[in-house]
């Protein structure tokens, strides 16, 4: 029987930094066309998780399949096939918006005709028309937000990851970022998106992976962890915080405004 | 005015300014604390006072004599030096600091008034400088108790201090300033403005440079008192001439100068708390380039070996150059050297035209700027990347594409570098007119060399970190690379410089040599630095 190739396979990967262990054996795959949502409190692994699929950092072991590519032996190929944009994201501040992009094109081999159709519908999309030509430097956090985000749309990626996509941005540019991702999953383009919004990931994410310190602590669509978690009637942070052992919300609360 | 919110505020800004410009965190530690500076810098002053005291008691009796002769005029000169070096390295600091770093002041939104932020401001520049006050009254005070100046010496003291706060207002009133006034300017003049940024940094940096050197030093120590008499009506030079008039026993003069030096220190207070309060841009300014709509370039330069992402690379840098002022410096470095290497050319460096050097010794004068200069830029080429190094990790880019895009930024600097070098030292040595291609050949392959040899050490020891006055590449790595640099550059003359000395023109034959050993350097280092590149991209650092 043949199977269906996945559209990112994570395998046992782990990752430590001195004597932190940052990942701690982390597996789960998406197919194509799916959302998943990758969930956990601050420090949880999900960052660095997330440079690791995307190749920009070395796991200690364990491998990542991208479409079939491991990252760890080609790199540049799943670079080409990946769309990035990680949390609060540094740009070159002294390009302007227009060169920025531009850079990236290149970098990515976008011929003249087609980045400019690109660059130009992107920058009229999310709102940054007519701030084009001016230096990053002077862009607020939500503008830069904007620029990365179409600079990791810019090359119809294969598959896009996306740390905190949505911080910083406005209703209109984060309803038009979630739309795209919509739209990019009718069309086969897997998401893995980490947010600490949990109604985000509710509304848009066709399945959830909840971490915790460095672990996979659950995984599966919105009603399954419902289900799991024991209160199938409750909302998903409940859920997020009976999983995570942080439900102590309310004592912390009241002894900060005692 | 609440002097706990001020006392806390110098804490915080001295902490911050030394912890962002120091890069060990031990040192930064212990010289971020107030108190520890306070204890050093009297610890400073006793030891050189007690040193200097005993050395100057056992000198033979001509030098005591000479430095007896010099001491008034130096006590008088600290106060004026003081207040000078202040401006001058609060300058400097404000050019070094990274675009990433400006107009991010907390304490815009934190409910601090205007001359609280001043006064702890003041107080906090007074701390970080108060070395300069020990340094210069410690070496003052064995002097003075030999000589009977002791009264002199504390006026100078109390004077001096009173320069250090006078420095420090002035820092002041040129930060608010230059805040407004280069916010509207680059708001309004965009790519022209920072042009003029550029250029006038250069300027800065080539006349600090120029300050520092021997020379300058000489003559403005030797003249510091006539200039002192001639601008008595300078505010800046009153606690100096209060100074002078202690040293000549007029106790109405020191009087009258010192209450006008605390008059100004007053005014220049007020004045820096209203520029503050006024003048003060707390966001940073949207500086526009162009009003064009966006066109992707569709004629490229076609140059064989550079691909897309590698010219966009090469873009990027030289854009980085020439509009980020933390650059700048790297920039100036061609022109601080011909201006020095001009300097000792010139009549005035030398004492006749039979100084001039031959070819022996001009073929070292020429190589050495052009290593260091390509050796710094492409060194620092993959460090000045900063924290938004991570658009290059993320990119589809081989390590031979960044490798050959970053040797070709530091080297298409370099060529130019060597061209006008040659050019300029072509005018003044006639043995470089005569060799001119033979040195214009050796001058770029010791151009491909460096670049090499520099991205290698700058991927093998980059360093990140976006701080005031960063560095790019860490202290081991700059120091070896240079080392390697150089002594490579140098082994790449050498035939040349055995064929001078031995036949006392340039032999093809040994030149072939040169250019052979030149180019075997260039194969090997531009393979290690692909080694290397290829490592530091498959983990990111930052």
């Amino acid at each position: 029987m043949v199977t269906a190739m996945k559209a990112l396979q994570v395998n046992n990967v782990m990752k430590s930094f001195g004597g932190l262990m940052a990942v701690k054996g982390v597996s789960f795959d998406v197919d194509s066309g799916q959302v998943l949502g990758l969930l956990g409190p601050n420090g949880s692994g999900k960052s660095t998780l997330m440079k690791i699929i995307v190749g920009i950092m070395k796991p200690d072991s364990g491998s990542i399949l991208v479409q079939g590519v491991n990252v760890a032996e080609d790199p540049i190929t799943v670079k080409r096939m990946v769309g990035f944009v990680p949390e609060s994201p540094r740009l070159y501040e002294f390009l302007t918006g227009n060169e920025y992009l531009d850079f990236v094109a290149d970098v990515h081999g976008l011929e003249a005709s087609v980045k400019q159709e690109r660059i130009t519908e992107f920058l009229k999309a999310l709102d940054l028309e007519g701030r084009e030509n001016e230096l990053i430097h002077g862009y607020s956090q939500g503008m830069k937000q904007k620029l990365a985000i179409i600079a990791g749309l810019l090359h119809r990626p294969q598959i896009l990851v996306l740390d905190e996509p949505l911080n910083a941005l406005d209703p209109r540019s984060a309803r038009i970022t979630k739309d795209l991702i919509h739209k990019l999953r009718d069309g086969g383009i897997p998401t893995i998106f980490s947010t600490h919004v949990l109604e985000i990931a509710d509304a848009i994410c066709d399945r959830i992976v909840i971490m915790y310190d460095g672990k996979v602590l659950e995984e599966g669509t919105s009603t399954e962890l419902r289900a799991k978690g024991g209160t199938s009637g409750s909302t998903l942070e409940e859920v997020f915080l009976k999983l995570t052992g942080t439900s102590d919300t309310r004592e912390i609360v009241e002894a900060l405004t005692r | 005015m609440k002097i706990r919110t001020v006392y806390k505020l110098a804490l915080v800004l001295t902490r911050s300014q030394i912890r962002g410009t120091q890069r060990n965190k031990t040192l930064a530690r212990i010289f971020g604390e107030p108190r520890t500076i306070i204890i050093v810098d009297l610890v400073l002053l006793i030891a050189l006072g007690v040193v200097g005291y005993s050395l100057l008691l056992r000198s033979p009796a001509l030098l005591r004599e000479a430095i007896a002769g010099m001491e008034a005029s130096a006590l008088a000169g600290v106060p004026v030096g003081i207040a000078s070096a202040v401006i001058l390295f609060g300058v400097l600091y404000e050019i070094s600091q990274p675009i990433q770093s400006l107009s991010t002041d907390v304490v815009n939104w934190l409910p601090i008034s205007p001359t609280e932020y001043v006064a702890g401001s003041i107080i906090s520049e007074s701390y970080i400088y108060s070395f300069m006050l020990s340094l210069s009254l410690g070496l003052l005070l064995g002097p003075a108790l030999i000589f009977g100046m002791g009264q002199v010496w504390l006026a100078a003291a109390l004077m001096a201090t009173l320069a250090l706060i006078i420095g420090s207002c002035v820092v002041e009133v040129l930060d608010a300033l230059t805040n407004r006034i280069s916010s509207s300017f680059y708001k309004k003049s965009g790519r022209s403005g920072m042009f003029v940024r550029l250029v006038l940094t250069i300027i800065i940096l080539v006349f600090v440079q120029l300050l520092f050197s021997g020379q300058i030093i000489g003559y403005l120590l030797q003249s510091v008192i006539q200039t002192v008499r001639l601008a008595w009506f300078v505010p800046l030079v009153w606690p100096s001439v209060a100074v002078l008039g202690a040293s000549q026993g007029s106790g109405y003069t020191f009087l009258a100068f010192a209450s006008l030096s605390v008059v100004f220190t007053l005014a220049l207070f007020e004045v820096a708390t209203n520029f503050r309060a006024r003048f003060w841009v707390p966001v940073p300014v949207a500086i526009r380039l162009s009003a064009q709509t966006y066109h992707a370039p569709r004629i490229r330069l076609q140059v064989p070996w550079v691909g897309l992402g590698e010219s966009a690379i090469l873009r990027k840098d030289m854009r980085s150059l020439t509009r980020r002022r933390e650059m700048a410096r790297f920039l100036a470095i061609p022109f601080v050297l011909a201006v020095s290497l001009g300097l000792s050319f010139s009549p005035l460096g030398s004492e006749s035209i039979a100084d001039t050097p031959g070819l022996l010794a001009t073929v070292p004068i020429y190589l050495l700027p052009v290593a260091i200069f390509v050796g710094l830029l492409s060194m620092t080429s993959i460090g000045q990347e900063g924290y938004a190094v991570w658009n290059l990790y993320a990119a589809p880019i081989k390590p031979s594409n960044l490798l050959r895009a970053k040797m070709l930024f530091a080297a298409a600097l370099g060529l130019l570098f060597v061209v006008g070098l040659l050019a300029v030292f072509s005018l003044l040595l006639k043995p470089l007119a005569t060799y001119f291609w033979v040195l214009l050949a050796l001058g770029i392959a010791v151009v491909f060399e460096e670049s090499a040899i520099g991205i290698c050490f700058g991927a093998r020891f980059p360093d990140f970190r976006e701080m005031v006055r960063s560095r790019y590449v860490s202290v081991w790595g700059s120091l070896l690379g240079m080392l390697v640099g150089i002594s490579s550059a140098m082994l790449t003359a050498s035939p040349i410089i055995i064929s001078v000395m031995r036949y006392h023109s340039i032999l093809p034959q040994l030149a072939a040599l040169s250019f052979i050993f030149a180019f075997a350097v260039f194969v090997v280092a531009s393979k290690l630095a692909n080694s290397q590149i290829k490592l530091l991209l498959q983990n990111i650092r930052t």
